[in-house]
């Protein structure tokens, strides 16, 4: 059956239950993956995987599930179970469906010849392989896939929402670490999704290459020695980890819990200046509409360091009173700066290139520590030694005001394309 | 062509989560993920295929015909991999699943008691998850394992105010092997557990600042654990060693001090079930606890049948596949580092100026054991009494050097089901430990 088909099939069972609203959401998703072990191809793995989503209202009370068993005797049995769970749950009148939502979208090379799915990856696999014999000889390689993905998707509401994707895009993803003798770098890795790769260009895609590179300039790290009040200039990979942190304190959980520290500053200025951050849920992999089907259009979240909006859901917003703003899952992009690449050290009298940050959850208020990794000392402007065990501490929050550059180039890995940024105030030690 | 190895797997995964803000029920989601694989490997190449519903031929062919393509990487030698085969099975015993309003009866009375004991709270936040794996692996070689996993979480957020009324969080988590139904989350359990947190966030709203740098810390069993996993549990996984982790030189040197044994159990700890019981692994090996760590000199490593064979060992049964669709990995089962015969109290006593490190968000580490905690509970210890809490911090070191600075571990020993370990995959793992005294280098200014 196809997923539109089953869609609705599903919709009439759980309207015969006598469920006041409901939502369904029916996925076939195939995959088709080959794996690296240690600089050598491993595996070739092939999934196939049909899922279908049940939300459903039954005066004002809620509840969800998810199966995989599409047979007409389990969904039934499913409907049938949801009543009784939504019919416990407490009532909540801020619960909602999404109405009157439409898209058809069709994303990526859909019709794509299966029997040249194989040889298309493993090509991609040899460029791998051939570029860390070639050019980065001490890494290896410990993981590292690359894989097509095949997305049906389809979204029906109650209320007359009907959502509809096909997609199909290529991922990609390397992991390892350089070694020589018995020296060992950290271990690093980068990936992302695009809707296709050339052949020839495979090592031009999310950073990859010079990730690898620089995991060969990692095998004889030293500490900083000693505490001081620093600069980072932060690769994209690390960029990530603070645009995690804006995003979780724009959504429901923070918002509704009363955390956010950001809850009521929309229209003002969170950021430096130089800061804006916009969706592209049109990117690859991302699937661009909400968890409870709401279409998700472009927003600009900040510019020029000002907040524009925050991020609720439907829930999320009947519950806090605050608009609503429909996102993707996924789907993020820091806006590209004016200074060059080489130009984001330059100026730093001492600080470090922060390849990664590892550390735990920031505290709600925006305080963390963390290490440093696949990182290198600056010192007057230039790029020195790697750096082992080497922790900064600071805010978030502050350090997204203390942006002082942002550079021109970005990692574009289809979830999020972000820059390199350049905070100072940073606490080294 | 010959075929070295072939497996099917049947995997049932069934989860439901839960969760209150407030007191009121934000989370109502359950989910069934049932589906079958097969897994091949011909002339030195893996094949895996995996579909929804019952065991079919068909998946196998495709599997088979998976690893037949990986031929044109060029020919290797077919050699034929180790371990035995596991008949049999193992089921876990479980209470009755509570119903929705049972376990919603269950979170706002949770909710209430904690409003009850700290009144300023400006949230709290109840999450519930249950997770249950039923696997049935069958091998080639006659192997026909049933197998389960279920565990259950709590986890409970307190948010107050600091002095500069901003927010300040702090969790409390409870875990146990089987359903919901197990946790113990009665008044009676409950009041002594949120009167000690609420005694902690009172004085998280007051934290100073950890000062950056190496001192002595006591970390309590719950870091012990994290650590035994994170730090020297990853590097000692066989396909890390493979990798270039710097354990692959280390067999039979000293990596921690005489203190320190660390084994990743695979079913039964010190008499008694684990909490994440692998009787058989996802490739029908028999399972059996890997030493790591044996006073204070590398051991041993985890393997599957493949990275046993790379490295002349028996395979200790950690192949692990976490759901219906996902290939078997080198994962870990239940890993610990063993108790001592210290006292809790003795050894924060012996310290003169450092810090007593309580809880833990999250942790990773490196093939080089380099490790980071993030640190959301800490105080100050000085002139062996404890002082003031600390802010949030992360604590970092090398497990090799770190460990050899363990100069005290207590008698006493906690272990958590409650998180997930990162791969390729997710994983349900579980990890224990003692209080250990070590010096650790903490995140600050």
């Amino acid at each position: 059956m196809q997923p539109r088909d089953m869609a609705e099939q599903a919709l009439q069972w759980m309207s015969v239950q006598g469920f006041d609203a409901a939502q369904v959401d029916v996925s076939r998703r195939q995959v088709l993956e080959l794996n690296i072990a240690n600089n050598e191809p491993s595996l070739m793995r092939s999934a196939e995987q049909h899922q279908l989503g049940l939300a459903g209202l039954v005066d004002g009370r809620r509840a969800a599930t998810e199966l995989t068993d599409l047979r007409e005797a389990a969904v039934r049995q499913a409907v049938a179970e949801l009543h009784a769970q939504a019919a416990m749950a407490p009532r909540d009148e801020a619960h909602a469906v999404s109405s009157g939502q439409r898209a058809r979208i069709v994303k990526g090379d859909v019709d794509a010849d299966e029997a040249a799915l194989g040889p298309r990856l493993a090509g991609l696999v040899g460029e791998l392989l051939d570029f860390r014999a070639d050019e980065t000889p001490s890494v290896v390689l410990q993981e590292a896939t690359a894989s097509h993905v095949r997305l049906s998707r389809c979204t029906l509401t109650s209320q007359g929402s009907d959502l509809a994707l096909e997609s199909a895009w290529h991922e990609l993803m390397v992991f390892g670490s350089a070694r020589e003798g018995a020296r060992s770098s950290s271990f690093n890795w980068a990936g992302g999704a695009a809707h296709g790769i050339e052949p020839g260009s495979t090592m031009d895609h999310f950073g990859m290459a010079d990730m690898l590179r620089a995991l060969t300039r990692q095998l004889q790290p030293r500490g900083l020695g000693s505490k001081f009040v620093g600069t980072v200039v932060l690769t994209p990979w690390a960029v990530s980890s603070l645009l995690d942190w804006l995003l979780t304190q724009l959504g429901d959980t923070a918002l509704i819990g009363g955390s956010s520290l950001l809850a009521g500053r929309v229209g003002q200025g969170v950021a430096s200046p130089l800061l804006g951050v916009h969706s592209r849920f049109d990117a690859p992999g991302v699937v661009p509409w909400s968890a409870d089907a709401c279409v998700a259009r472009p927003v600009q979240v900040m510019s020029r360091g000002q907040l524009l909006t925050l991020l609720p859901s439907l829930y999320g917003a009947r519950r806090t009173g605050h608009p609503h703003c429909p996102v993707a899952a996924t789907g993020w992009a820091i806006d590209a700066g004016e200074t060059p690449l080489a130009g984001m050290t330059a100026g730093v009298a001492r600080g470090a290139l922060v390849g990664r940050l590892s550390m735990g959850q920031p505290a709600s208020n925006g305080d963390f520590s963390g290490v440093i990794k696949n990182s290198f000392a600056i010192d007057a402007g230039a790029v020195g030694p790697a750096l082992s065990e080497t922790m900064i501490s600071g805010n978030i929050g502050a350090m997204l005001a203390e942006v002082s550059a942002v550079s021109r180039e970005r990692i574009d890995s289809g979830a999020q394309c972000l820059p390199w940024l350049r905070i100072d105030g940073l606490h080294f030690s | 062509m010959p075929i070295q190895h072939a497996e099917t797997r049947r995997h049932e995964l069934r989860k439901c989560r839960m969760m209150m803000i407030d007191g009121r029920l934000t989370l109502n989601q359950r989910s069934v993920d049932g589906g079958h694989s097969a897994r091949v490997m011909c002339d030195g190449y893996w094949g895996f295929a995996a579909a929804p519903g019952e065991p079919s031929a068909r998946t196998r062919d495709q599997a088979l015909a998976n690893a037949r393509a990986m031929s044109g990487f060029g020919p290797r030698p077919g050699v034929a991999l180790p371990g035995g085969v596991y008949r049999g099975g193992h089921s876990i015993a479980a209470a009755a699943p509570l119903t929705v309003a049972e376990a919603t009866e269950r979170m706002a009375a949770l909710d209430a008691l904690c409003r009850r004991i700290e009144p300023a709270l400006r949230s709290v936040r109840v999450v519930l998850s249950d997770e249950y794996h039923a696997k049935h692996v069958a091998n080639e070689a006659g192997a026909d394992a049933h197998s389960f996993i279920h565990r259950a979480v709590c986890h409970l957020v307190v948010v107050g105010e600091g002095e500069q009324g901003q927010p300040v969080e702090l969790w409390e988590q409870l875990s146990t092997k089987g359903g919901l139904a197990e946790l113990d989350l009665g008044e009676a359990a409950m009041r002594p557990r949120v009167e000690q947190l609420a005694a902690h966030l009172r004085a998280k709203c007051r934290a100073v600042p950890a000062r950056g740098g190496v001192h002595t810390v006591v970390m309590a069993p719950v870091l012990a654990g994290m650590l035994a996993h994170e730090a020297m549990g990853h590097p000692c996984e066989a396909d890390a060693v493979l990798g270039g982790a710097v354990t692959a030189d280390l067999l039979g040197r000293r990596v921690a001090s005489d203190a320190v044994t660390m084994v990743d159990f695979a079913h039964t700890v010190l008499g008694q079930e684990a909490l994440v019981p692998v009787y058989a692994d996802d490739e029908g090996t028999p399972a059996r606890d890997a030493v790591l760590i044996e006073r204070g000199l590398l051991a041993g490593y985890m393997s599957d049948r493949d990275t046993a064979r790379r490295l002349g060992l028996q395979p200790s049964g950690n192949a692990r596949a976490y759901g219906p669709a996902d290939e078997p990995l080198i994962r870990m089962r239940n890993t610990a580092i063993l108790p001592g015969t210290d006292r809790l109290d003795d050894m924060i006593a012996g310290v003169d100026d450092g810090y007593l490190l309580l809880k833990t968000g999250n942790g990773q580490a490196d093939t080089t054991t380099e490790f980071m905690f993030g640190i959301t509970l800490g105080y100050e210890i000085r002139q062996g009494r404890i002082g003031r809490a600390i802010r949030d911090t992360t604590v970092s070191g090398t497990a090799i050097d770190m460990l050899q600075t363990v100069d005290a571990v207590s008698d006493e020993m906690a272990w958590s089901v409650a998180g997930y370990c990162g791969k390729k995959q997710p994983m349900v793992v579980s990890m224990g430990g003692p209080a250990l005294r070590a010096r650790l280098h903490l995140g600050g200014q």
